[in-house]
């Protein structure tokens, strides 16, 4: 194995994750405002990924333009599925996060049948587009534009989002929220539309990252379970509940996912990526990040 | 208030009997093997069910990996079986005695996380051990494991065409869970689950032993569960990892007992009444269209039940028989 | 004969009971289970199964004038003109619930034959229920050479398992380097799951066989979110022909993730599955021209025989799509099982089974580049031969055997 091998698997998988932290971060971001884990977030990315495939496929607006109306468009779609959905889960007395799961679990199988029903099964991916399928190669390294630009765009979402939970007043009531909802409710913060906007921006970070996705990856009703599992590693590794944690959890699971791929058969590569979750957790029991 | 909890415990187990003796009636009544096979696959998922129950709902602990101590019990059978000749009622005691073992091995460390990370690292071992057993040569990899059929004996556990044996041992195997959840709910354990559950830190300071209380539950619902993978791997007859170890496994175990009543005696029963025969049936008769339509009704519901009775379906009897102890 | 009468009678007492709604059931029909993920991540290719079904069904039950089996005429003559009723049945990729709906499909819906089932895990549990219910099952599309070896009575596969078509591979490879073309080294990349490994079994076995050195032999995980690691490796070994042996999500992936990583393979060769698929060429067509994939179907077929042009067509307003690889052994498979049913002059599965065991139709009747069908006594056909199609200039062309080849193989691939 050469060291430019050894480079190019690094940079490829810092690359993979940055985008596993952006797909991650917004599910670090529900569970720290109300720990709830949303089940569906799989289902979140697919959605997003069928929005741009269509954006592209019926109207020709290039994945790269159609992020920030995906995004949106999610954000609408996350405060929807709070509203009607999860408002209600949390509200359960008996057992809240068994209900929490399992009607996000429940909810995710509806959105993959819908998702069946409406764009049938059929593999679809976008053929042309503006970065699809361009590299740049620095010194005989291979960095594919989607990724390169998906890395972008998580870096700044993960700046954007800092500033925008320490600095805006919207920021400070969701900080606030998950710290004391009760005390919130008497200086007469909305619960219900703080933890509504707090779905929606986080529905809203994995459009983004479903658009980019969308340049290089298949869509099918069932893409989201593939990476699902790696999001809440991703989450749980930082920290749940850390949006720092996120970041910094995708960035380890892309790059022992990249190692373990060198040293074992690449079949076993996820396994590289679980036992280091496991380690982890079993040295830091809240993950890296997490608050003690 | 004791002697209201002795005859109330009388009466769950009285009517336990009463349905006991009405399942293993039933097969006299329907011939469709079609409905026997749901029917078995009810009273397997209920036995499971009532397994993971013990872990997660008893003692608290959610464990969304079950399907690795179901694939172990699995694998162990059909492999002393088709490599040593050894008997499935054997390799089905291995099978849980092993899956109890590692329980226990893998409590030790993973007992000491909270909540979701506690989750997580069930699915993340369970997902290991399936890629695992994929790559493991020795044990068919992939190819899985076909287990020939030669003709129907009790000796092999091996029917072509009836589901009656099948249907006995799963109800019986309903019955062992049920009867061992319904045990220990009166047991020391039970008591210091529910400690455990209320408050662990109380608990532990009330002389409580959190840990090796927890383990129990775990070697306990390892063993039920790797009974039914056992079971399972007779009844189909054929195992591959991804049939026998996959995540939607874990969730399948866990479905009936959260719908019908996390932590309950009859919750899991009444859950996997309701669950199992639905998705069989939306799956036959509305699967065959090819649109998805099947998921969407069983997602639906799902999510309507857990939102509409978050106690559990089994709230909607409980009523009526508060009524009849007062 | 017995359930064939049982079928007009019910058929006549159903009549009688609706009236006219139920004027269908005047003729005896004949049904036949046909089981494929409808649901779940395989369910495209079981849509497109039904749509290929329904066209095989329907030239049987309705006159054609095409030079296959049981086209013209209406229904099966050999049970007094019965209709083919297809009964479809989800089995979601799982093997229990393809072993439940096999049951279900013989016990309720009295299917007195069963065609399945794209997924081979789940072909073992369906043929082994069948076996139990001395019910004849033809696997239309699986390719697991384990398949046909396991001593059941009531399996039947016309078309060719993967050590045939890998050995159509190498036979290729062979007489390219008699021609002076240099192949030395093999890339292997294959799934995890039964088709993967048995493919890549199948082919290192071939390699050693013939003196061909496997440098890279790369198992990967289904539906990985990413393929970056594995293609570096394949790249660092740029072997002379890269074989792949994936499913479409995964080879649409494995050829972004080549691009991406500025690996151009000297050729591919791949084992078909995805590489078959619609989907991936109008993903990734362009970065494809001059692949090579194993087959049991050719498009171009349609020049020799122009049915397979005319029913390409039937198929394609059904379904949108041309004939593939998988669709076309689909639609053959109901054919050869109708046919059988129809000499067995009974809906009994005995007499079914030793009619199946007693098939010699020669090649030219059907829409596939076989030989002929003719199964041996493990139930395989061992005439099915593979054929091997280079995809060039935006569509499959036969390359090889000679014996169906419309054009020479260009080999290199080229490089753009």
């Amino acid at each position: 194995m050469t060291a430019e091998t050894i480079i190019q698997s690094l940079a490829s998988g810092l690359l993979m994750g940055l985008l596993y932290g952006l797909i991650a971060v917004g599910l670090a971001l529900i569970f720290g405002l109300m720990d709830v884990v949303n089940f569906a977030h799989g289902e979140f990315l697919m959605i997003a990924m069928y929005a741009t495939f269509f954006l592209f496929a019926y109207v020709s607006i290039d994945p790269l333009l159609a992020a920030p109306l995906v995004a949106a468009g999610l954000f609408v779609f996350g405060a929807l599925v709070y509203l009607f959905v999860v408002r209600f889960a949390v509200r359960a007395k008996a057992n809240a996060g068994m209900v929490q799961i399992f009607s996000t679990f429940g909810l995710a199988i509806v959105m993959r049948g819908l998702a069946q029903f409406f764009f049938t099964p059929d593999y679809r991916s976008i053929a042309h587009s503006w970065l699809g399928g361009k590299t740049i190669s620095v010194a005989g390294i291979f960095l594919p534009e989607p990724q390169l630009v998906g890395a972008l765009v998580a870096i700044a979402a993960f700046i954007g989002l800092y500033f925008f939970i320490h600095r805006t007043d919207f920021g400070r009531a969701l900080e606030a929220t998950r710290e004391d909802a009760g005390a919130v409710a008497l200086v007469g913060i909305d619960k219900n539309r703080v933890f509504a906007l707090g779905w929606g921006l986080g529905a809203g970070l994995v459009g983004l990252a479903g658009a980019i996705m969308a340049v290089f990856f298949y869509i099918y009703p069932d893409v989201g379970a593939s990476f699902a599992l790696i999001a809440y590693v991703t989450v749980a590794l930082g920290g749940f509940g850390s949006v720092f944690g996120a970041f910094a959890g995708g960035i380890i699971v892309g790059l022992v996912e990249a190692t373990t791929a060198m040293i074992l058969p690449p079949s076993l590569k996820s396994v590289g990526v679980y036992a280091v979750y496991l380690l982890v957790v079993f040295i830091r029991p809240r993950g890296l990040f997490g608050s003690m | 208030m004791d002697k209201d909890f002795t005859s109330r415990r009388r009466r769950e187990l009285i009517i336990a009997a009463f349905f006991a003796a009405l399942a293993a009636t039933v097969p006299l009544f329907v011939k469709d093997v079609y409905i026997q096979n749901i029917m078995v696959l009810t009273l397997m998922y209920a036995a499971l069910s009532q397994a993971w129950n013990i872990l997660s709902g008893y003692c608290g602990q959610i464990s969304l990996g079950h399907a690795l101590y179901f694939g172990l019990g699995a694998y162990t059978t059909a492999l002393l079986f088709t490599k040593f000749g050894v008997l499935p009622w054997f390799g089905m005691l291995a099978g849980g005695v092993i899956s109890a073992v590692i329980a226990m091995a893998l409590g030790y460390p993973c007992f000491r996380l909270g909540g979701h990370y506690f989750s997580i690292a069930t699915i993340v071992i369970a997902e290991i051990a399936l890629v695992l057993f994929q790559n493991w040569d020795w044990a068919g990899a992939a190819l899985g494991i076909d287990i020939p059929i030669h003709r129907d004996s009790w000796l092999t556990f091996q029917f072509t065409r009836s589901k009656l044996p099948y249907f006995y041992f799963a109800l019986v195997l309903a019955c062992i869970a049920w009867l061992v959840t319904w045990w220990l709910e009166d047991s020391k354990w039970g008591y210091w689950w529910r400690a455990v559950k209320d408050n662990p830190s109380a608990a532990e300071s009330l002389g409580v032993d959190v840990f090796n209380s927890k383990m129990g539950a775990a070697a306990v619902s390892a063993f039920l569960t790797a009974i039914g993978g056992s079971f399972y791997a007779q009844f189909v007859s054929y195992i591959d990892p991804e049939s026998v170890m996959g995540f939607q496994f874990s969730l399948l175990m866990a479905l009936p007992a959260v719908l019908g009543g996390i932590g309950t005696l009859w919750g899991p029963v009444l859950g996997a009444v309701i669950l199992i025969p639905l998705t069989e049936l939306t799956r036959s008769y509305i699967g065959g269209s090819g649109r998805g339509v099947d998921l969407i009704v069983y997602g639906l519901m799902i999510v309507l039940i857990s939102l509409a009775r978050p106690q559990g379906l089994v709230g909607l009897f409980s009523v009526s028989k508060k009524a009849v102890s007062r | 004969m017995k359930i064939s009468r049982r079928n007009v009678l019910l058929g006549a007492t159903a009549a009688a009971a609706l009236g006219p709604i139920a004027s269908r059931a005047d003729t005896p029909e004949v049904a036949i289970g046909v089981i494929y993920p409808l649901s779940g991540s395989s369910a495209q290719i079981g849509v497109d199964a039904q749509k290929a079904f329904e066209t095989a069904a329907e030239i049987i039950n309705k006159d054609y004038d095409f030079k296959l089996p049981l086209a013209k005429g209406e229904g099966l003559p050999g049970l007094g003109g019965a209709k083919i009723k297809l009964v479809f049945a989800d089995h979601q990729a799982d093997p229990q619930k393809g072993r439940a709906e096999t049951e279900r499909l013989i016990t309720q819906e009295k299917v007195c034959a069963v065609v399945g089932t794209y997924q081979s895990a789940v072909a073992v549990t369906v043929s082994q229920t069948c076996e139990r219910y001395q019910i004849p099952f033809l696997s239309a599309d699986n390719s697991s050479p384990s398949l046909h070896r396991r001593g059941l009575k009531y399996y039947f596969r016309a078309s060719p398992h993967d050590e045939m078509f890998s050995k159509a591979m190498f036979d290729f490879f062979d007489a390219l380097r008699k021609k002076g073309q240099k192949i030395e080294t093999l890339s292997l990349f294959h799934e995890d799951t039964i088709f993967g490994t048995d493919s890549a079994n199948a082919q290192s076995k071939l390699a050693t066989e013939r003196g061909y050195k496997i440098v890279s032999d790369i198992k990967y995980r289904a539906n990985s979110p990413s393929l970056t690691a594995e293609v570096q490796q394949l790249k660092a070994a740029d072997a002379d022909v890269l074989m792949p042996s994936s499913y479409t999500t995964d080879a649409i992936l494995l050829v972004k993730t080549m691009a991406e990583l500025g690996y151009r393979p000297k050729n591919i060769m791949a084992q078909d599955a995805g590489f078959s698929e619609k989907a991936l060429y109008d993903a990734v067509g362009d970065k494809l021209e001059g692949v090579i994939s194993r087959g049991s179907f050719s498009l171009d077929l349609a020049e020799k025989r122009p049915m397979v042009g005319m029913i390409n067509e039937m198929y394609k307003a059904k379904s949108g799509k041309d004939f593939n690889d998988y669709t076309s052994r689909q639609f053959m498979g109901l054919i050869l099982m109708a046919e059988a049913i129809n000499r067995a002059k009974s809906t009994d599965g005995d007499k079914i089974r030793e009619a199946l065991a007693a098939t010699d139709i020669p090649g030219d009747v059907t829409i596939m580049p076989w030989m002929r069908v003719k199964y041996d006594e493990m139930g395989q056909n061992n005439d099915a031969d593979p054929v091997l199609l280079q995809y060039l200039g935006g569509k499959f062309v036969t390359i090889a055997p000679q014996r169906v080849a419309v054009s020479e193989a260009v080999w290199p691939m080229p490089s753009k």
